[in-house]
């Protein structure tokens, strides 16, 4: 009896987990090989056909265009969600300009910079093959407001008129967006002028999706869209699929191309993998946004050199020193940082990624200033002895500071670096981790008076002001405040407002006054720049190298072909 | 008996209950972990950010939102915060990496443990005996990052002979699959191999002085077929029910350092990403699926034991 | 990994001390205490690796002195543009130069030009650190816990059990990644943020269970002998009946469980570093160490090499000493293995 029933709890346990065997196992999936797709119209001598594969270290944080704000999300959804305006396929600067996208041409503007008047092409389809109508825009804002996408509140809440309204559910409708179906009309007013808001309707957040998709984050099954691509065989954190969109030969969209391959993007947080396979040829393009271990250059240098390149794109990185709290109130404090601070070492920390500078605006971006530096130059290295001398002259030496890092690499160890920097030019620094995704929410919590760390812009779009916006008193707020140095100069707000009124297209004709502001930024080291990063182009040796690497997006996907 | 088994489940149950208050209070108290500044995003305004803690209900009492969590993680309608997709989608994504890891590395080191513990108690006391303890404790003593950093390093790059990581489904290339999941199967296993064959011998040296083993060799059973027919049989009994509590532990994600280390997008992994992304839906969920499998399967021991031997269920 | 090894300790310390207490053949005037000892001395293998742990903590102890006198730099000196030996400590891609046996970098530097060798014991102070007080938490609350469980039976055993199950129920380390990044920063109360005391306490709440529950079996078995009856005749209290009569009794299983416990403890929480939840850099743990060294994997391997090396030695050195101190108190299995 005793030992029957032993053995009936070894049969249990056999049983138990053969069932789960049973139950999961075909959960497996079945992903179906790649199928060359047919050609589509094409005006480049490039190749058509066959399927490529991405990998990426980081899953997008949304397919969903109304949602995702993230590099890994905006590159695919900038080719499968058209909006009224779109950015140029073109490589380098030429990429920032705003060419029309689903609208018939760039809209107008009023005089009094209010009031932007478009129309929308004819014969617009989405990929599901329902027609797109002039409300279809309307909605798609509105969505936009309502999911909410976290670009949403400052530019499109804080632009349009009645869209604060619309968001805090006072209205049931946007009022200042009028459309008129029959004519393709449509008509947006806005609150105050405002120079970027051509860029505001390039954002993929603004590319058209149908009336009534859902008011819902829609990860797994994004709404169909216009577009070159669409996006399909979406599996959560692990792999999604960019294919032709079979409506877009119907529609020419002029200087928006069709792709020339399918593509398979992968996520694997390995990055160091990642960036071998495709070395290997295993797979073909390694996300630009992803780092590339140093231990694998020299690697890449005899293996692959011609299809490897460094790509410059606008984004700053740099310490914030709050100019509220000791020791940073001082000027004098705040030029020893920028004057001792080794960019060379810092770069050594990202894989030698960094190119030294000490503007705030990156060299890609118009305003950006071409005197030398204000305080040495950032490509020597630090003075040390300087900076020491200044933190004297400040009267702050020996004051306690709290450096706040993010638990991310390389963040991590620049901040490690950083705190030991201020450690040797006279301050008591000690570090405070804080995890990597509530990082920007802690410091930019004004109740926990930060006093220095690590911050970073990336552009949302190619005009200074969006840069600007991180130093203007106004944005100082009690929580999500991303003013973290609290930088209050009445030069800055004046300045910074007038120029951000400029529409975007007459950029270069106030480039002098930007790159004026940035230098006096610079002087007065609000900003404690540390380098501009650069990013990484690596594709298989099966790729052409005849590639569009765009500078607000990265690999601009259509651009891809097989040699 | 049947009232055993009630107390014993229904105590289970209580158990469920009070793990997912704890995981739901511990991210309530994370410092500056207010998910709704999070959610907002760097650029977020005032007024957006009221609009998330309206739109998920953050700004209710933390009963509330403690019972609508629960209703939707039985619902099947939880969604993480910051990706929104939904969680068991997810983790049934990430079953098969798990199982397959699981259960290959699990009967491994069931098979492997059984011949290095029978051998060290048939030796025990001699100089095999002793080779066999220290490798034991030099597996016990290897944590699966290093082992597994170790491995990749000199069979990956430098031998090239193995991948550097990642799954490959058995349904798209069974022969990839194999490859991709050798090194983590061994590394996994190697900690069980250690501590397992250690309970086995001391079980079986235990066992051969029970008198029905007297008995069978007074009988004139060979010494092989005593071995194997009476000792080893009755000694696996107490190994096989660790392994099924340890074989829940890791289908239950328990094994976040091997499949982290060699990127196995299981459910694991899953779970140490979203406690990197603060992200309190998967985090509950992959807990009470993992609770819930060690936790029954606890009960079910117990009442099995209980019905063999009625002296347990006065305790 | 903590799971197995963790659930293992219910088996692997299941010695019956009634045995021990009561006896077998003891050689006159020779005390349990003194018979284990002697057992223990011949044991040259567990002896050896007791060595080889007294050694690395007195290495780790002296850190301070190490790097004073030997590398001449702390553990957070960082020094990334600089050269050792006509080479860049940190080269132009981030790679850091390995071994120099000399005085400075002996074992190399790390991706922040920090010395591998001083990092490695102070690293090992914080290790062993954590580890310790994390045994110590467990130990005592387990004891306290399985002591009150077994001694009063009833409503009490049935709260106390069932905090044991609900800590044993939680995937282990989950509930300490978990523990570890909720508290890492902020703390909670008298727990500080960034301090070693976090992982400490989250190590060793972990563990309570393996030590709680075998312990509570123990006082249930104690408890019926007919001492306890005597005591209570005699009109002793409940807290002097629990300390003078049952706790000597569970003397040898706590010994026993100290070596494991810690061997453990410091494994988890190397895994819990090498998550981000333990040690909070720049402060160094081997766990840490192994987690950035990772980082520079294939260029600059001795920096996972060193700390793993380290760590596995030391893990090893108190399982295998635990070992034969587990053999030296179970009479039975020495029995055994003299067949």
């Amino acid at each position: 009896m005793r030992k029957n029933a032993r053995r009936a709890v070894v049969a249990l346990f056999v049983l138990a987990s053969m069932a789960v065997l049973a139950a999961c196992g075909g959960g497996g999936g079945s992903s179906s090989s790649s199928s060359s797709s047919s050609a589509a119209a094409s005006t480049t001598p490039a190749k058509n056909g066959g399927t490529i594969t991405l990998v990426e270290g980081t899953a997008p944080d949304s397919l969903d265009p109304q949602f995702g704000y993230t590099t890994q999300a905006a590159e695919p959804d900038w080719l499968a969600y058209t909006g009224l305006v779109t950015y140029a396929h073109q490589n380098g600067t030429a990429g920032t300009a705003l060419i029309p996208g689903l609208a018939t041409a760039l809209p107008t503007v009023s005089s009094d910079g209010k009031t932007y008047t478009a129309t929308l092409r004819k014969g617009l389809v989405f990929s599901d093959g329902k027609p797109v109508k002039a409300s279809d825009f309307a909605y798609t804002v509105q969505r936009a407001l309502r999911i909410p996408w976290g670009g949403s509140g400052q530019f499109i809440a804080g632009n349009i008129v009645g869209a604060k309204a619309f968001a805090d559910k006072k209205a049931s409708k946007i009022s200042g967006i009028t459309t008129d179906d029959a004519t393709g009309k449509i008509t947006i007013h806005l609150t105050a002028p405002y120079g970027a808001f051509l860029n505001v309707l390039a954002f993929p957040s603004l590319g058209v999706v149908p009336t009534g998709s859902p008011y819902k984050n829609e990860p797994n099954n994004p709404p169909p869209g216009v577009g070159p691509y669409k996006i399909t065989n979406i599996v959560a954190n692990q792999s999604y699929k960019l294919v032709q969109n079979p409506q877009w030969s119907k529609m020419s969209i002029p200087g928006i191309p069709a792709g020339h391959v399918n593509i398979t993007a992968k996520i694997s947080s390995n990055v160091d993998s990642n960036a071998l396979s495709v070395v290997n040829n295993t797979n073909d393009v390694y996300d630009w946004a992803d780092t590339i271990p140093g231990s694998l250059l020299p690697q890449i240098n005899s293996q692959a050199k011609d299809r490897y390149a460094k790509k410059v794109m606008n984004s700053t990185y740099y310490v914030f020193m709050n100019t509220k709290e000791k020791p940073f109130s001082s000027q004098l404090a705040r030029q020893a940082v920028v004057t001792g601070i080794d960019q060379n070492a810092m770069s050594r920390l990202s894989s030698g990624s960094l190119i030294p500078g000490c503007y705030f605006l990156p060299p890609g971006l118009v305003g950006h200033p071409t005197a030398p530096c204000p305080y040495g130059d950032p490509a020597k290295g630090g003075d040390l002895a300087k900076a020491k001398q200044l933190v004297q002259q400040s009267g702050m030496a020996g004051q306690p500071v709290t450096v706040w890092a993010q638990e991310r690499a390389p963040r991590q160890q620049w901040m490690t670096y950083y705190a030991s920097f201020l450690n040797q030019i006279g301050f008591k620094a000690k570090i405070k981790n804080i995890a990597d995704a509530s990082y920007f929410p802690t410091i930019g919590n004004l109740k926990g008076h930060p006093q220095t760390g690590f911050a970073d812009w990336n552009q949302d779009f190619p005009n200074p002001i969006d840069f600007y916006l991180l130093v203007q008193g106004s944005a100082i707020l009690p929580t999500n405040n991303e003013n973290f140095g609290e930088v209050n100069d009445p030069k800055i707000n004046s300045e910074s407002t007038k120029l951000g009124q400029v529409p975007t297209p007459k950029l270069n004709t106030i480039a002098s006054q930007w790159q004026a502001l940035d230098q006096y930024v610079a002087k007065k080291a609000y900003i404690g720049v540390f380098g501009y990063q650069t990013f990484p182009a690596l594709l298989s040796n099966r790729m052409s190298t005849n590639y569009v690497f765009h500078s607000v997006y990265g690999w601009d996907w259509s651009s891809f072909s097989l040699k | 008996m049947a009232a055993f088994a009630i107390r014993r489940i229904l105590s289970a149950i209580a158990v469920m209950v009070v793990i997912s208050i704890l995981t739901f209070l511990l991210f309530e108290a994370i410092p500056n972990g207010d998910p709704a500044l999070r959610l907002a995003g760097r650029l977020a305004t005032a007024d957006q950010i009221h609009q998330i803690r309206v739109k998920y209900g953050f700004d209710q009492p933390i009963y509330v939102q403690y019972g609508r969590t629960m209703k939707n993680i039985f619902t099947g309608q939880a969604y993480s915060y910051t990706q929104g997709f939904n969680v068991l989608t997810e983790i049934k994504q990430g079953l098969p990496a798990t199982l397959s890891l699981a259960l290959g590395a699990g009967i491994f080191w069931l098979l492997a443990s059984i011949v290095v513990g029978t051998l060290a108690a048939i030796k025990a006391g001699k100089y095999t005996d002793r080779v066999l303890t220290v490798l034991s404790m030099i597996g016990v003593s290897f944590p699966p990052f290093f082992l597994g950093a170790v491995l990749i390093y000199f069979l990956g790059y430098k031998a090239n002979i193995f991948p550097l990581g990642g799954y490959v489904k058995f349904t798209t290339n069974p022969w990839q699959w194999f490859v991709h999941l050798l090194l983590p199967w061994f590394t996994l296993s190697v900690l069980f191999i250690g501590f397992y064959s250690r309970v086995l011998r001391s079980t079986i040296l235990d066992t051969i002085g029970e008198d029905y083993v007297r008995t069978a060799k007074a009988k004139g059973l060979s010494e092989r077929q005593v071995l194997l027919r009476h000792i080893l049989r009755n000694s696996l009994v107490p190994i096989i029910a660790l392994w099924g509590l340890d074989l829940a532990q890791v289908i239950g994600g328990g094994a976040i350092l091997t499949e982290s280390v060699y990127s196995l997008h299981g459910v694991g992994q899953l779970a140490a990403d979203s406690i990197g992304r603060l992200d309190i839906i998967p985090i509950l969920v992959i807990v009470l699926f993992t609770a819930f499998v060690v936790v029954f399967l606890a009960a079910l021991i117990d009442i099995v034991y209980a019905y063999l031997d009625p002296r347990i269920r006065l305790a | 990994m903590a799971t197995s090894s963790a659930s293992g300790t219910e088996f692997s310390a299941d010695i019956d001390v009634g045995l021990l207490a009561e006896g077998e053949q003891l050689p006159p005037g020779i005390g349990p205490t003194q018979l284990a000892w002697r057992r223990l001395r011949r044991n040259r293998v567990a002896l050896f690796f007791g060595g080889v742990f007294l050694l690395i903590v007195l290495l780790c102890l002296l850190a301070p002195v190490y790097a004073k006198h030997v590398a001449h730099q702390g553990p957070s000196a960082e020094n990334i543009t600089g050269k050792i030996d006509g080479k860049d400590i940190v080269s132009v891609t981030g790679i850091p130069t390995g071994p120099t046996w000399h005085s400075r970098y002996l074992l190399g530097a790390d991706a922040n030009g920090r010395d591998v060798a001083v990092r490695l014991l102070y690293g090992g102070r914080n290790s062993l650190e954590v580890g310790a007080v994390a045994t110590v938490i467990t130990i005592v609350l387990g004891l306290i816990i399985g002591l009150l469980a077994g001694y009063f039976r009833g409503i009490t055993d049935g709260v106390l059990t069932r905090i044991l199950d609900v800590i044993w129920a939680f995937p282990a380390v989950l509930l300490g990644v978990s523990l570890g990044v909720a508290l890492a920063v902020g703390g909670i109360g008298p727990l500080k943020g960034n301090t070693l005391m976090v992982p400490a306490v989250v190590v060793g709440v972990v563990y309570i269970p393996y030590v709680g529950k075998p312990v509570r079996g123990q006082v249930l078995g104690i408890r019926e002998r007919e001492f306890i009856d005597a005591a209570r005749q005699q009109g002793l209290g409940h807290v002097r009946i629990m300390f003078s009569e049952v706790l000597p009794n569970l003397w040898s299983t706590l010994v026993v469980f100290i070596p494991l416990i810690l061997a453990n403890a410091i494994l988890l929480e190397a895994g819990l570093s090498y998550l981000g939840a333990g040690v909070q850099p720049p402060n160094p743990s081997w766990g840490t160490m192994i987690s950035d060294g990772i980082r520079t994997i294939p260029a600059a391997f001795h920096n996972v090499l060193v700390p793993g090396i380290m760590l596995v030695l030391t893990v090893m050195s108190i399982n295998i000493f635990g070992d034969g101190l587990r053999d030296a108190l179970d009479p039975r299995s020495k029995v055994r293995i003299a067949r």
